[in-house]
Parts: C-alpha cells; sequence; structure tokens
C-alpha cells in the first residue's frame, strides 16, 4: 500500500469563466460590448493521491466538479491553479508518451464511428496507438472474450444497442492496454445484467493488469461493488477521502433500528424512541440519532415486548443524498462577479 | 511517415465503410458527369462565339476545368468531410476523444473521414486535364509541368488551410457549418479564370476567398502563363497559410481546454 502515487493532487483547481446574458433584446444588444462574466469555481483546491492498482470512486451529485476533474486528468482541459500529476506526467501537457498510457471512457459520449463496423474503429485505435499487429491480435480476442464481443464487431456501431455499445466503447479505449483509466459514468443507461456485467470487467481488467482506476458513477451498486476507496466531492470541493464503509461513520448521524414486536405496537407512543420511518404489523423502523443508539435500544428492549431488533447504517444512497443536502447551496459557492469591457 | 501510415489506414476504412453504400457511387457519378457535362457544355457555348475569353484559349480552360475538379474532388474527398465531422464533434463533445490521442490533432482532424465515392471528381478530372496537357503538349516542357505539379500542391494547401481556418472558429461559435456552404458557392467560381471577373469579384475570389490560387494558377501555369511573381507568391502564400492556420488551431485547442465545460 505504500507504493508510489500513480495520481497526485495537489490543491487542483479550476474555475471557469462564463459569460451571463441577461434577458431581453436591450441586455444582450448590451452585453456585445460590455460582456458580464462571471467566475465559476468548477474544481476548489481538491488534494487527494491514488496508488497503483486501486480502484477509486469519484462521487457527487451533478455539477459537483468530478467531470471537470476528470478531464484535467485526462489532459482536456487546463487547471486555473494548483498541479497534478499522472504516471509522473503533467496531464494537460499532453505529453504523447502520457496518452498513450492512459484511456478515458465517457459513458455519455461515443467514440466508435458510427457508421462503420465497430472492427474498424478498432483498427483506427490501432493505427493512431502504433499497437504492433501481434498484439493487437491478442488484445482484441481477450477483449471479445471477456466482453462477449464476438456477434458485435461486424457490425455497424448504429446498429448496436446501448449496452453493446458501451462494451464496445471500453473495448477501444483499452486496445492500447493503459495503465490508468478514467471512466465517466460507464454504466449509465444500462440494465442492471449488464451493468454488472461493465463492473465484472473492470474488476478483472484492473486485476490482470493492476491498472489505476478513478471513475464516477451515480449507481451506488457500480460504488459499492467496484471501489473500497470513494472520494465525495460537492461544489468543487472535496468532502470525503476514504474506505466506502466509513462514509456513513462520517456523514450519517443516523442509525436505522427497525424493531419487531410480539403483540403489535398497539397505540403506544413510538414518537419517543425515534422518527418512524415505517411501520407495518409488528415491525417498525425507527431513525435515532447515532449518539442515542445505545441507550434508546435498551429502552426499548426493556418497555416494549421485542422479538428481534437490529441496528443498521442507513443505506448508503441516503448518506450520500444526506451529505448533498447539507452541503452549502450553489448560491453560497464561491464567485465573485466581475465585469469585462471588451 | 507514422501519419502516412496513418491517412492509409483512414482510407482503407473508408473505401470498407462506402462499400455499404454501393448506391452512393453511381449518385456520385451521375453527379460528376453532370458537372462536368455542364462545364464542358459552357466551354462550347462561349468557344462558338469568341477564341479566346479574357486571354485564355479552349485548351487552357480545359485545363482550367481540370484543375477545377480535381481539387474540388480533393476537397469533397477528405477536406468537407472531416472537417464536418470537426464540427460535429465539437458540438457534441467528441472532440475529447481526439485530444486525449497521441497523436497531432490538427492531422487527426484533418483526415478523419474519408469520402471515397467522391474522389470520382478526380477520375473525372484526370483525362480532362490529360486531353488538355496533350493540345497543350507542344509548349509544355518539363519545367512548366513541375511548376504546374507545385502550384496544385500550393493550391490544394491554400484551400486545405482556408478550410481549417473557418473550421477551427468553431471552438468560439460552435455553429460554423454556413460557412462551409458559402465557401462551396464561392468555389464554382473558380471553374473560370479570375481574370474574367470584375475587378472586385476577382479581388474576393483572390484575397477574401483564395479560389484563384487553386484553380486559376494552376491552370496558368501549363499554359505557360504563369510569371515568376505570381509562382512565388503562391508558394508564400501556401507556406504563409500553412503556418497561420497551424497557429490558429493551437490558439483555437488551448482556448478549448482553457473554456469549455
Amino acid at each position: 500500500m505504500n507504493q508510489k502515487p500513480v495520481i497526485q493532487l495537489d490543491e487542483l483547481s479550476k474555475v471557469y469563466t462564463v459569460s451571463e446574458r441577461e434577458a431581453g433584446l436591450l441586455a444582450s444588444m448590451r452585453s456585445i460590448v460590455k460582456r458580464k462574466t462571471r467566475d465559476v469555481q468548477a474544481v476548489d483546491r481538491i488534494s487527494f493521491s491514488v496508488s497503483e492498482g486501486e480502484i477509486v470512486g469519484f462521487l457527487g451529485p451533478n455539477g459537483a466538479g468530478k467531470t471537470t476533474t476528470l478531464k484535467m486528468l485526462s489532459g482536456l482541459l487546463h487547471p486555473t491553479g494548483g498541479s497534478a500529476t499522472v504516471l509522473g506526467y503533467r496531464p494537460w501537457e499532453r505529453n504523447r508518451d502520457y496518452l498513450r498510457r492512459m484511456t478515458l471512457v465517457m459513458g455519455q459520449r461515443n467514440q466508435l464511428v458510427w457508421d462503420i463496423p465497430v472492427i474498424d474503429t478498432f483498427e483506427l485505435n490501432r493505427a493512431v496507438y502504433r499497437i504492433p499487429e501481434p498484439e493487437y491480435q491478442r488484445t482484441v480476442d481477450e477483449l471479445t472474450e471477456l466482453l462477449d464481443l464476438a456477434p458485435l464487431l461486424r457490425k455497424p456501431t448504429r446498429n448496436l444497442s446501448l449496452g453493446e455499445r458501451m462494451k464496445c466503447e471500453i473495448a477501444a479505449a483499452l486496445l492500447h492496454r493503459p495503465s490508468v483509466l478514467f471512466l465517466d459514468e460507464p454504466t449509465i443507461g444500462l440494465d442492471v445484467t449488464m451493468q454488472r456485467r461493465i463492473r465484472q470487467f473492470i474488476t478483472d481488467y484492473n486485476q490482470r493488469s493492476s491498472a489505476t482506476v478513478l471513475l464516477t458513477s451515480h449507481y451506488m451498486a457500480d460504488v459499492e461493488a467496484l471501489c473500497q476507496r470513494v472520494l465525495v466531492i460537492h461544489h468543487g470541493n472535496l468532502l470525503y477521502d476514504g474506505q466506502l464503509s466509513g462514509l456513513a461513520d462520517r456523514f450519517a448521524p443516523f442509525k436505522t433500528v427497525e424493531v419487531e414486536l410480539h403483540n403489535g405496537a398497539g397505540d403506544r407512543q413510538l414518537a419517543q424512541y425515534g422518527e418512524v420511518m415505517a411501520q407495518s404489523e409488528g415491525r417498525i423502523m425507527l431513525r435515532v440519532p447515532r449518539v442515542d443508539t445505545a441507550s434508546v435500544t435498551g429502552r426499548l428492549l426493556a418497555e416494549l415486548d421485542v422479538s428481534d431488533l437490529t441496528v443498521q447504517d442507513p443505506p448508503i444512497e441516503d448518506v450520500i443524498e444526506h451529505v448533498f443536502s447539507q452541503s452549502p447551496s450553489p448560491l453560497d459557492a464561491p464567485e465573485s462577479q466581475k465585469d469585462q469591457s471588451e | 511517415m507514422y501519419y502516412f501510415r496513418l491517412f492509409a489506414t483512414y482510407v482503407r476504412v473508408g473505401i470498407l465503410g462506402e462499400l455499404e453504400y454501393r448506391a452512393n457511387f453511381w449518385i456520385n457519378m451521375i453527379q460528376s458527369a453532370l458537372d462536368l457535362g455542364v462545364a464542358l457544355g459552357g466551354l462550347a457555348v462561349v468557344f462558338s462565339h469568341t477564341d479566346t475569353l479574357g486571354g485564355w484559349r479552349p485548351e487552357e480552360l480545359l485545363a482550367l476545368i481540370g484543375v477545377y475538379f480535381l481539387i474540388g474532388g480533393l476537397i469533397r474527398t477528405i477536406i468537407r468531410p472531416s472537417m464536418t465531422q470537426f464540427m460535429e464533434d465539437v458540438r457534441q463533445g467528441t472532440l475529447d476523444f481526439t485530444l486525449t490521442k497521441p497523436a497531432d490533432s490538427q492531422v487527426l482532424v484533418s483526415i478523419q473521414r474519408v469520402e471515397i465515392w467522391r474522389l470520382v471528381d478526380v477520375l473525372i478530372a484526370l483525362p480532362v486535364l490529360g486531353t488538355a496537357l496533350v493540345r497543350l503538349g507542344a509548349q509544355l516542357g518539363l519545367i512548366d509541368t513541375v511548376v504546374f505539379g507545385v502550384t496544385l500542391l500550393c493550391g490544394g494547401l491554400i484551400i486545405y488551410s482556408f478550410w481549417l481556418m473557418l473550421s477551427t472558429c468553431a471552438f468560439w461559435f460552435v455553429k460554423v457549418e454556413n460557412i462551409q456552404v458559402i465557401f462551396m458557392s464561392m468555389w464554382q467560381a473558380g471553374r473560370w479564370p479570375v481574370s474574367i471577373y470584375p475587378a472586385w469579384l476577382r479581388a474576393v475570389l483572390t484575397f477574401l476567398v483564395p479560389v484563384a490560387f487553386a484553380t486559376t494558377v494552376p491552370a496558368s501555369a501549363v499554359s505557360g502563363r504563369i510569371t515568376d511573381a505570381n509562382l512565388y507568391g503562391t508558394i508564400a502564400l501556401a507556406v504563409a497559410m500553412l503556418l497561420v492556420s497551424r497557429w490558429f488551431w493551437r490558439v483555437g485547442i488551448k482556448f478549448y481546454s482553457g473554456a469549455s465545460a
């Protein structure tokens, strides 16, 4: 675990300058001459490091800065502050040797050429990455087997279903056997089976080639299955960096206590124990502040005819939701107004 | 060498891809034949009334038409489809994939689409050009041929650079397809020597949209009417435009990576 980090960010920041157009014709005309711009802090001094072979999940709501960070790490965007190195390179210098060792997969965007068979796009990537023929053949065979691509390769991309296309997208992105993978929502829009398939593949690839993976996803199932470590980002700030299992301890101030009563709840005042989240027959779900968990369970056992009792962390989705709803609203996010005359 | 091989791969994939749409071949064939018919018919009409047009003799104009189809064919085969794809990529954000490739982004963008059937124009151009050259043969020495080749190359590069600069504007304005349409209609004017046009239009076709350099100049090279000044000017312009378009492309990329979300 004390390997040299593959990905290292140090106070990495990105501020976008966006032009604001006011409503109305007159205001629009005015904006041609004098444009009003606003700085938006998309990523705010983020620091973390990832070691070789790690799979790290990047969590955050839409607009949190995940994609911006991935884009800076894959060399597409220049940061406005701080620094980052991946495999020892500064990504945005776009050194060819660096680009040859990393890959970017975007679930919402296609790199496969729409009208030609998948294998031909592979062929183009082979030429671009200068992959020697035997190695290329070996990789294609391997990916074909792992992702079950055989029936798809000869079809034009436009004839593939979303899931099939995603499998081919991932394969196309891995032909050059990159050692760093940036996956931006690789399972978006896919059905559960296909999601599981892709997840399994990412795990396999990671184990076979000890590649380092940084991935974002809206599906907690992806993150739970793939990542031991998660980064939580919100409004450009890194809120959490650690074990997935530690997220609840850190952020969820509540636990869920589920009790089953022998004689049903009757008309007892359950609200005195905690917030009643669900109640059916003899089963009651209570939300109890973390610090009170012990005393509340004690009281429940003493005062009620309990047949079963379990204490759980809330589901990870709820924890995440809780984190995001607690953070500052977009209006409070750091930004500054300034006028620019052009 | 690497980029040459890369280009060959794009061409091969282009051929394979387009084999799926064989009807395209016939449509292009008919379209090109019609275009050529109209062009030759126009020549016939003009020269039934006069012996020279703005100082150009029939076979010289035939050479011009040959050049017009040759360069036009190359534009339609590589430049236009690639640049159209590039603008599409900017709009959809898929340009990101091009930029994460370990190759020169300008080259990748410029050769990424090959509409192979458009080569029909080139195939048609060759016999036309050949006929014209044979008829002009008596006056055409080795040096003239070399000069012709050089001007042809320069003309192609000038048009390419010009088109690249237009397309690069997509980084700022996103929607610039219409500029291409305007360019293609200006290009039509290139089938006649620019010297027959009124001064203002000649200036436009020379300096604003450099059509003249791609058609009139090479054609005047085969007919031995090119001056040294014209030749060196064309070469200088080609080099300058190549450098400027390259610089502009880099500025565009820099802007893209600084601002795009």
